[in-house]
């Protein structure tokens, strides 16, 4: 690893080795082969380097050719036969024209919106939330920690799928169904982000919140100026999780909302499966448009996140 | 800030416990049923099945020409996706939050009669009774009770759809496809041996409508057992296991659902489907240079009835606002209205009278109109073969247990009567 | 490491490089005792905050996770259905689950998934978190792009990979060009068990990889240096100085996994379709829960009573797990 001396993270959006045809692949290495060493200063062989870049494309091609077929039916033309056989590849006449029906089906916008509202609430709340408790079942000493962890690990154990009827009919009391209020507030701290904070704060080391202990920085400051900054990784990493699953959720979102004005983009998307004409190009269009955003928004925080797990935060 | 320990506990406490014993109030069957006569009046929610997407327009010129009928109405139009309708209605329905006019499949409306959440429509709507088909009407009963749940709206059936090349190549004539279940199972076995196995004829497994067309008698005449498992029956299952150790079947056919065996009809990968008007639109989009290769033919039936499908509207029996919610059901559902949906989509009224119309009778050279003219004369004495007790659960024991006997682990008698046993328990625990 | 170029902007937390696995170490270690210190003091400045930093966490999950959970456990002993408020039954459901074909079957599924699924989750990731490790040009995208299987939605993977197992799909079509038969990944019952399994591990990988990146990053090098100058080779390096280093992540990857994968439900049901496979065969317990218990008709009692047994054991399962960690941390 020869970055420690240069200066920090290459960009996110690398270099697109992926794109180089396999040929000009050795060349491209053999330039850069002064500046590669390993872990322990030595040369990369490039003999090394070559199965490296090979087992890389190959992996590469596994998980991410999945989502390239997806992406070339929500480009092919309405003329086009999808499901010839054997199966074609790339879109003979590309068009957004799908992208465009499915705006003209469903108000897809609206429905982007409520889901973002939903999504960046559950950030918030969860991000909040979980560094909240997650500090106080880390650092803070009271009777009830154990059976408040306790909560916590039962929480996440507890089968989603059996409770979803109770969990509708405690929200009705409550008089939130029908709400987005309603579809984030079940998720809102989930036990999981709880226990990835609490697993962050115990990893930091004591003695710089003791220094400010001493300094008479009371409970919130030292939480709020030391520990939370310490931790912003586990933060982006529970940032990330969050809005993965408000933006992804389908059953409960369907449950408690009744208003279609309310739907969240997987409802809607859902209505693109039709009763009458269900059409593949514009449910590939459709599942494009829900995976676009996540992958974005993962490649703009990955160097928080991977930052995030070097701190600890998901390993016990 | 500083709180006590002990009142942060109370308000915890509190939290937990008012929604519990709220929760017990909630039960179903019984209560009062609203009062269908009276001012048509109010705001009312009306809960469509995924029409939306395809018919904005239509509802909300439907809804809009209704409010100025009745001054004083107001309909919310609420369309749910197309999956998860059974756990919405579900939920809602548990939790008392059933909208106040409910689109539902005869399944569907049965377990809400049951509970007490329909209304029961021979008793509030007797008055527009004559006005629907008197098979369509009748839909819409549940065995062991005595009302009528749901209006009857629209109707579907269908053809069989073959692929004319596949049909050539095994040497078989493409204008003479089956007719009769023996020409069928025939052409299949054909299809497969000259194909060598690679071409399956069919890729779905006999489900309880297939049996009630082959001619058993699915329940007993009280409707309190099920009696597939009589020699019809036994007959159409012993006939499935030839078909599907010939390889007639599709190879996926045991973990088959209603979409994936339309897209193997699609890839060419089976010869034939059944399907409905629907299906040639979809044809059409879907995959072009299949399209001019399918034949279509009548759906194969041995009772002289095809099957079809029935949807209804359903009264909330707790809606506040009975004369407008039976009114507003009503509209949608009377023979005018149905006229103007069915010209929007391949479906069929179930007023009476409607499919007399010209536009079900005329044939003008066209698939779409020949399938459409077909199709409606078939509905006139067409039959809803899947019994409206039949609940998801029981689908899932009849499959399975007809998996085994296709499978050759049980013989074909052996499966049916699992399969009624199973069914029969299901029966006894709905009450 | 990434985590490492990062180290600039918080300088406080994040002593320079080399410094880093020995300072950490201790400093986990000897959290434990000075703890008392400093907090019972602030406890008599403030002493409610530790409650009122718990309260949100616990107020939600109290209510919407707990409470509804208390009703599943009291429906387990009623005959309670979706519409029908149900009669107190006792153990009946219990005794029903011991004498169902399908229970069996289902509990028989989940165990073998854990079997199946658990290994390779173990194994798989770590090998692709060493191929990831090392800054080559071009290795962040690779990271990032490893990582979107785990940040798609399952419904899309689903649809993607019965496209491409499917009779005629392209793994299929693949196998036929190299003159292999086809093969039924989708019609034979433990075909699609195993297939279902891959799609798990497929989604699986990048999620552990990057859990085994932040355990690798604490491996302290002079280990790797000593072993090398001792002129071990790649394999060995990783048998004697790898896979110790990092043993208890792969502890707690084998509990997440394990965890998951007996709660699996989407894969399966996917795959396999709502019925289960083949006459059920692949159904597993949640998948069992969600077929007794939905639906209009749906016997909420007894699924109930599954939910329960579903849940007990996931409660067993992490128990032995973490016995098995803090056996090994003594």
């Amino acid at each position: 690893m020869s970055t420690a001396g240069t200066p920090a993270a290459q960009p996110p959006a690398a270099q697109p080795p992926a794109a180089q045809p396999s040929a000009a692949r050795p060349p491209a290495a053999r330039t850069r082969r002064s500046r590669l060493t390993d872990e322990n200063g030595r040369r990369v062989p490039v003999w090394e380097l070559v199965l490296r870049y090979a087992l890389l494309l190959a992996v590469l091609a596994l998980t991410v050719g999945p989502f390239l077929w997806q992406l070339s039916t929500s480009l092919k033309g309405p003329t086009e036969d999808i499901f010839s056989s054997p199966p074609k590849f790339l879109p003979g006449h590309p068009t957004l024209h799908n992208y465009e029906r499915v705006a003209d089906t469903i108000p897809v916008w609206d429905y982007a919106l409520n889901s973002l509202k939903v999504a960046a609430a559950n950030v918030v709340t969860n991000c909040v939330g979980s560094a909240l408790a997650g500090y106080a079942l880390a650092r803070l000493r009271y009777r009830g920690r154990g059976a408040t962890t306790l909560v916590f690990v039962l929480a996440m154990l507890v089968p989603a799928e059996g409770i979803i009827i109770a969990q509708f009919t405690t929200m009705r009391e409550l008089g939130l169904n029908n709400t987005l209020v309603g579809v984030v507030l079940p998720g809102a701290v989930a036990a999981l982000n709880v226990l990835l904070m609490r697993n962050a704060f115990r990893n930091l080391p004591y003695e710089v919140e003791e220094a400010a202990y001493v300094d008479g920085a009371n409970v919130w400051q030292r939480f709020w100026r030391i520990a939370l900054p310490s931790v912003r990784g586990t933060l982006a990493v529970v940032a990330i999780f969050a809005f993965m699953g408000a933006w992804d959720d389908f059953l409960w979102p369907l449950i408690v909302l009744s208003d279609p004005s309310r739907f969240t983009l997987t409802i809607g998307l859902n209505y693109l499966h039709g009763t009458f004409a269900g059409d593949e190009r514009l449910v590939a269009a459709g599942t494009v448009i829900a995976v676009a955003p996540l992958i974005a928004l993962f490649a703009c925080l990955q160097r928080f996140f991977f930052r995030g797990v070097g701190e600890g935060a998901v390993k016990g | 800030m500083p709180m006590s320990r002990r009142a942060l506990a109370a308000a915890a406490v509190t939290a937990l416990v008012l929604p519990l014993s709220a929760c017990g109030s909630s039960d179903g069957g019984g209560g009062a049923t609203a009062d269908a006569s009276g001012k048509v009046e109010g705001d009312i929610t009306f809960e469509t099945w995924n029409l939306r997407a395809n018919f904005k327009d239509y509802f909300e010129g439907l809804i809009a020409d209704f409010e100025k009928k009745y001054p004083g109405t107001h309909v919310k139009w609420i369309d749910q996706p197309a999956e998860g309708y059974a756990d919405k209605i579900s939920a809602d329905a548990a939790g008392g939050t059933l909208p106040d006019v409910v689109n539902v499949s005869p399944d569907l409306a049965a377990p809400l009669a049951k509970a007490g959440l329909a209304l029961d429509l021979d008793k509030a709507a007797a008055k527009y009774r004559s006005e629907y088909l008197p098979g369509a009407w009748a839909g819409h009963q549940v065995p062991g009770m005595t009302g009528t749940y749901a209006f009857p709206w629209y109707l579907n059936t269908g053809p069989l759809f073959y692929n004319k090349t596949l049909f050539a190549q095994a040497g078989l004539d493409a204008a003479k496809p089956p007719r009769t279940y023996d020409e069928l199972f025939a052409d299949a076995l054909q299809l497969a041996h000259k194909s060598g196995g690679k071409v399956a004829t069919l890729a779905n497994v006999p489900t309880i409508e297939d049996f009630g067309r082959y001619g058993s008698s699915l329940m007993n005449k009280a409707g309190t057992g099920f009696a597939f498992n009589d020699a019809k029956g036994i007959e159409l299952l012993t006939k499935y296991k030839e078909l599907y150790d010939a390889k007639a079947l599709d190879p996926q056919v045991l973990t088959a659902t209603p979409e994936s065996t339309g897209k193997k009809f699609l890839t060419g990968a089976v010869a034939m489907n059944p399907g409905s008007a629907l299906d040639l639109d979809h044809f059409k989009k879907q995959a072009p240079s299949l399209y001019k290769n399918i034949g279509i033919t009548d759906q194969i039936t041995s009772t002289g009835h095809v099957n079809m499908y029935v949807m209804g509207l359903m009264v909330n029996s707790r809606t506040k606002r009975a004369p407008a919610a039976v009114a507003f059901a009503h509209y949608v559902t009377d023979a005018e209205h149905q006229m103007s949906f069915a010209k929007k989509v391949a479906i069929f009224p179930s007023t009476a009278g409607s499919l007399d119309d010209p536009y079900f009778t005329k044939e003008d050279g066209t698939d779409e109109t020949r399938v459409r003219v077909a199709a409606a004369k078939s509905l006139k004495n067409a039959v809803n073969y899947t019994p409206v007790l039949f609940s998801e659960q029981m689908k899932t024991a009849l499959r399975n247990e007809v998996a085994k006997a296709l499978q050759g682990k049980q013989s074909p008698k052996e499966a049916l009567d699992n399969a009624v046993k199973a069914c029969d328990l299901l029966l006894q625990q709905q009450g | 490491m990434p985590p490492t170029r990062s180290t600039p902007a918080v300088p406080r937390t994040r002593p320079a490089r080399p410094a880093r696995s020995t300072v950490r170490r201790p400093a986990r270690l000897a959290g434990r005792r000075p703890a008392r210190l400093p907090v019972s003091r602030v406890r008599r400045q403030l002493p409610t905050s530790p409650w009122l930093f718990a309260a949100p966490g616990l107020l939600v999950t109290g209510v919407f996770i707990l409470y509804p959970f208390l009703s599943t456990v009291a429906n387990a002993f009623t005959d309670r259905r979706t519409l029908v408020p149900g009669r107190f039954v006792g153990l009946a459901n219990f005794r029903e689950l011991l004498h169902d074909d399908m229970f069996w079957i289902a509990l028989r599924n989940s165990v073998l998934y854990i079997a199946g699924v658990v290994p390779a989750l173990v194994i798989l990731p770590l090998l692709l978190a060493l191929l990831v490790r090392k800054n080559i040009p071009g290795i962040a995208f690779f990271r990032s792009a490893f990582y979107t299987p785990v940040v798609a939605s399952i419904v899309v993977v689903g649809l993607i990979w019965v496209w491409l197992l499917d009779e005629r799909g392209l793994v299929n079509a693949l196998l036929q060009t190299v003159g292999l038969d086809r093969v039924g990944f989708l019609s034979d019952q433990w075909l699609l068990l195993i297939s279902a399994m891959t799609v798990t591990v497929w989604k699986g990988l990048g999620y552990y990889m990057i859990v085994y990146l932040a355990a690798l990053a604490n491996v302290p090098r002079e280990l790797h240096e000593a072993a090398a100058v001792d002129g071990a080779g790649a394999v060995r390096r990783f048998l004697t100085v790898t896979v110790p280093a990092v043993r208890s992540t792969m502890v707690l990857v084998a509990a997440l996994s394990s965890v998951a994968a007996f709660k699996v439900f989407s894969e399966v049901y996917l795959m396999a379709g709502p019925s289960g496979g083949p006459a059920g065969e692949d159904t597993t317990l949640v998948m069992l829960v969600q077929r007794t218990g939905t639906g209009l008709s749906g016997r909420v009692g007894y699924a109930s009573a599954l939910s329960l047994v579903v849940f007990v054991v996931t409660v067993v399962l992490m128990l032995l797990v973490l016995r098995a960690d803090r056996k090994e941390e003594s």
